[in-house]
């Protein structure tokens, strides 16, 4: 073998690659890559996975109890008749000690599977006493956060994004339609089935699935953006930090990552009842999440305020003597009593 | 005279590390070395020369001169515990052990073994005086378990013949009449089937790739089967898809059937998330096959610019970068040219060079001299 010169590259590898991303995004506009294509073919090949491939508690504890019994009674068949003979023959004969063993082996395992069961069941009891169950953490108002102020924000600040977008929680898919109807390429993870399913029916690449189970199938470094929204606002702040840091570690040079939060206050001011009671979760201040971001390595924005105010202490009419210093006086006590209404914080990762 | 023997749980026929092994007796052979292959089980039909554990008595190997013992590390065995308590100075070579968390769902017994690999792996570090790697990427595993001297010396591989074995030309024929008759590219991936392999993953980029281009691309998956019970998922999720007749999964193949299907291939693409090396991506560069490859584990390395790699496997990605390289004439020529580059710069040339190196650096600090 001769070793040839090395020219300069005819064509750009890195400018290939960036045009292969451009092309999924086109043909994903266009419904070549029809959505939901990539959900639908996960979800086909799942069917075929093994119970103790999934990460359900109660999957695996399943599949463990079925291996748990030991046969003792081996095949016999062979290619070659006279060899099923012999095995038959060593099978009676060995049957004796190999069933004591089997036994033996089978009363193990079962009493393994039992204490693992126990203790799931024990563990299933701390989680609901303590209210940090998955099912407890997914309550949430009926119609998800209201998203309608942000979209615009958010369209502009992933317009550029170096690879797909994603938005965890999508709910209804209000977002990644507005994402897709600019052209961005853009997909969604909803923990809810039916609103992930009708998001799904109604021609949106949503997928049904937990976002942090999500976040860390996803390869490091692929994402041109996450957009994070409701779920940060009433998961338990271990899983917050955990979203964070995947939400991070996906991202691509350039990519960016956009907080929608319901602010600090949310609870307090009555907004939902509902899930402000059964979260385990409350909406962080937005210093928070801009000190999350920055100490993760992303150069972060000045953070957004969500357009009005909480709403709890209404204005004087700008008629009435006084408006402007009593309506200042209202906001800055609205503020301190109930903090600072929604917000949203843009932050991107270096190239 | 100094002895380099090499040890290693299964001597195998048409087995990378099998080869790699014999490959590694005749460098150092020809360094003025003794060295002998001794395995835990040698598989009939492997190359000859090797004995088993059962039938070697260390101490006297030892006393008859100064030994150093190379082991090849890939999955837990009992033989890495035999090496260990061999008398005098260790080495070990590290071709990177499956993951446990993805193989063993699939198959439990092997997940065990390979999760004991790991489990060894770490605990032989205090034993070994010396690792080699096939990889950085290899390498830095090994330094993150706590091996103290490492380097990295790649698989002695001969990549300049790699592709000189004649094809089945009965097979290619047929081949490249279909290709002829049906159009649309052929796609080929080699590798044991495993989980961790990802022909799953091809499996959805073809799909995506007939729906997307409205080409019928066919997908050869060659290699034996490492999990049954994954087979056979492939299989049915094949079935189910309605494209049985466009993937061809071929079991171990010998090396003309390899051949015809290199040669007939427009694209060779790998979707595994777990390559401690990956030598079927030189053999693709030998066929002048164009390799598209997900960047995971030691891929990057392997391929250097002779590939088009994309940092993510969703079959949308996969199939716009097959139907990108098979379109693109100027791409697959450069492809090629640097495929050449890479196979010479990973050659048994350089390979053996750096082998040499790292063996006079481990007998240096044993005190031995060749």
């Amino acid at each position: 073998m001769t070793i040839e010169e090395t020219p300069a590259p005819a064509v750009d590898l890195a400018r290939v690659q960036a045009e292969i991303a451009e092309e999924v995004r086109r043909r994903r506009a266009t419904g070549d890559y029809p959505p939901g294509l990539e959900r639908e073919l996960d979800a086909m090949f799942a069917r075929y996975a093994p119970a103790s491939a999934s990460d359900d508690f109660d999957d695996v504890l399943a599949f463990a109890e079925t291996q748990s019994f030991i046969h003792a009674d081996v095949p016999t068949a062979s290619r070659r008749a006279p060899l099923a003979y012999v095995k038959r023959v060593l099978r009676t004969f060995m049957a004796w000690y190999v069933r004591f063993l089997a036994q033996q082996v089978t009363a193990f395992a079962g009493a393994i599977t039992r204490a693992v069961s126990l203790l799931g069941r024990r563990v299933d009891a701390l989680e609901t006493a303590t209210a940090v169950t998955p099912e407890r953490a997914l309550v949430r108002g009926d119609a998800g956060p209201d998203l309608a102020p942000w979209l615009q924000l958010v369209v502009g600040a992933v317009a550029d994004a170096p690879g797909r977008v994603l938005h965890a929680e999508a709910g209804a898919g209000r977002l990644v339609q507005a994402l897709a109807d600019s052209g961005v390429d853009a997909y969604g993870i909803e923990p809810v089935e039916d609103t992930g399913l009708e998001a799904a029916r109604a021609g949106l690449d949503i997928r049904t699935d937990d976002v942090l189970g999500h976040l860390r199938s996803v390869p490091d470094g692929v994402l041109g953006g996450v957009v994070l929204s409701g779920c940060i606002d009433r998961r338990p702040l271990g899983e917050v930090l955990a979203l964070t840091d995947r939400a991070v570690a996906a991202l691509a040079p350039g990519g960016l990552v956009v907080v929608l939060s319901a602010g600090p206050g949310a609870w307090a001011r009555g907004l939902d009842p509902v899930v402000a009671d059964l979260a385990p979760g409350r909406p962080l201040h937005p210093e928070t999440w801009v000190h999350l971001l920055s100490v993760r390595g992303l150069a972060v924005d000045p953070v957004r305020a969500g357009p009005g105010r909480s709403g709890i202490l209404e204005p004087v009419p700008d008629t009435t003597p006084g408006a402007a210093v009593l309506n200042a006086n209202a906001e800055r006590l609205e503020r301190l009593l109930f903090g600072p209404g929604p917000y949203a914080v843009v932050a991107h990762r270096p190239r | 005279m100094v002895a380099v023997h090499q040890v290693l749980p299964v001597f195998a026929p048409r087995d990378a590390i099998g080869n790699h092994t014999v490959a590694v007796r005749r460098a150092l052979q020809a360094m003025g070395l003794a060295s002998e292959i001794i395995a835990g089980e040698v598989v009939a039909g492997a190359p000859g020369g090797a004995r088993t554990t059962r039938h070697v008595h260390p101490g006297r190997l030892a006393l008859a001169e100064p030994t150093v013992w190379l082991y090849h590390a890939s999955t837990g065995s009992p033989v890495a515990e035999w090496w260990a308590e061999l008398p005098g100075p260790k080495a070990l070579d590290y071709h990177n052990i499956s993951p446990p968390e993805v193989v063993g769902p699939w198959e439990p017994h092997v997940g065990v073994e390979l999760e004991h690999g790991r489990r060894q792996l770490a605990g032989l570090a205090e034993v070994a005086g010396w690792a080699l790697a096939d990889s950085a990427y290899n390498e830095a595993e090994l330094i993150g378990l706590g091996y103290r001297r490492t380097a990295v010396v790649p698989i002695l591989l001969d990549t300049a013949h790699l592709a000189d074995c004649a094809p089945d030309e009965a097979l290619l024929g047929a081949l490249m009449d279909r290709k002829a008759a049906e159009g649309g590219p052929d796609l080929l991936f080699v590798s044991r089937v495993l989980p961790h392999k990802g022909q799953h993953e091809l499996v959805k980029a073809l799909a995506a790739y007939r729906l997307a281009y409205g080409q019928p691309a066919r997908l050869t998956l060659v290699g034996a089967v490492g999990s049954a019970r994954y087979a056979g998922a492939l299989t049915d999720f094949v079935d189910e898809l309605g494209l049985g007749d466009a993937v061809t999964l071929t079991g171990s193949v010998d090396a003309a059937e390899l051949a015809a299907r290199f040669r007939a291939a427009d694209v060779y693409v790998s979707a595994s998330e777990h390559e401690g090396f990956g030598v079927p991506l030189l053999e693709a560069m030998a066929h002048g096959v164009p390799v598209v490859a997900y960047a995971a584990a030691a891929v990057p390395e392997t391929v250097g610019d002779a590939a088009v790699l994309v940092a993510d496997r969703s079959p949308a990605v996969l199939a716009s970068a097959v139907h990108r390289v098979v379109g693109d004439e100027a791409l697959r020529a450069q492809l090629a040219g640097a495929g050449r580059r890479r196979l010479a710069e990973l050659g048994i040339g350089p390979s053996t060079h750096r082998l040499r190196d790292a063996v006079n650096r481990i007998l240096a600090d044993a005190g031995l001299t060749p």
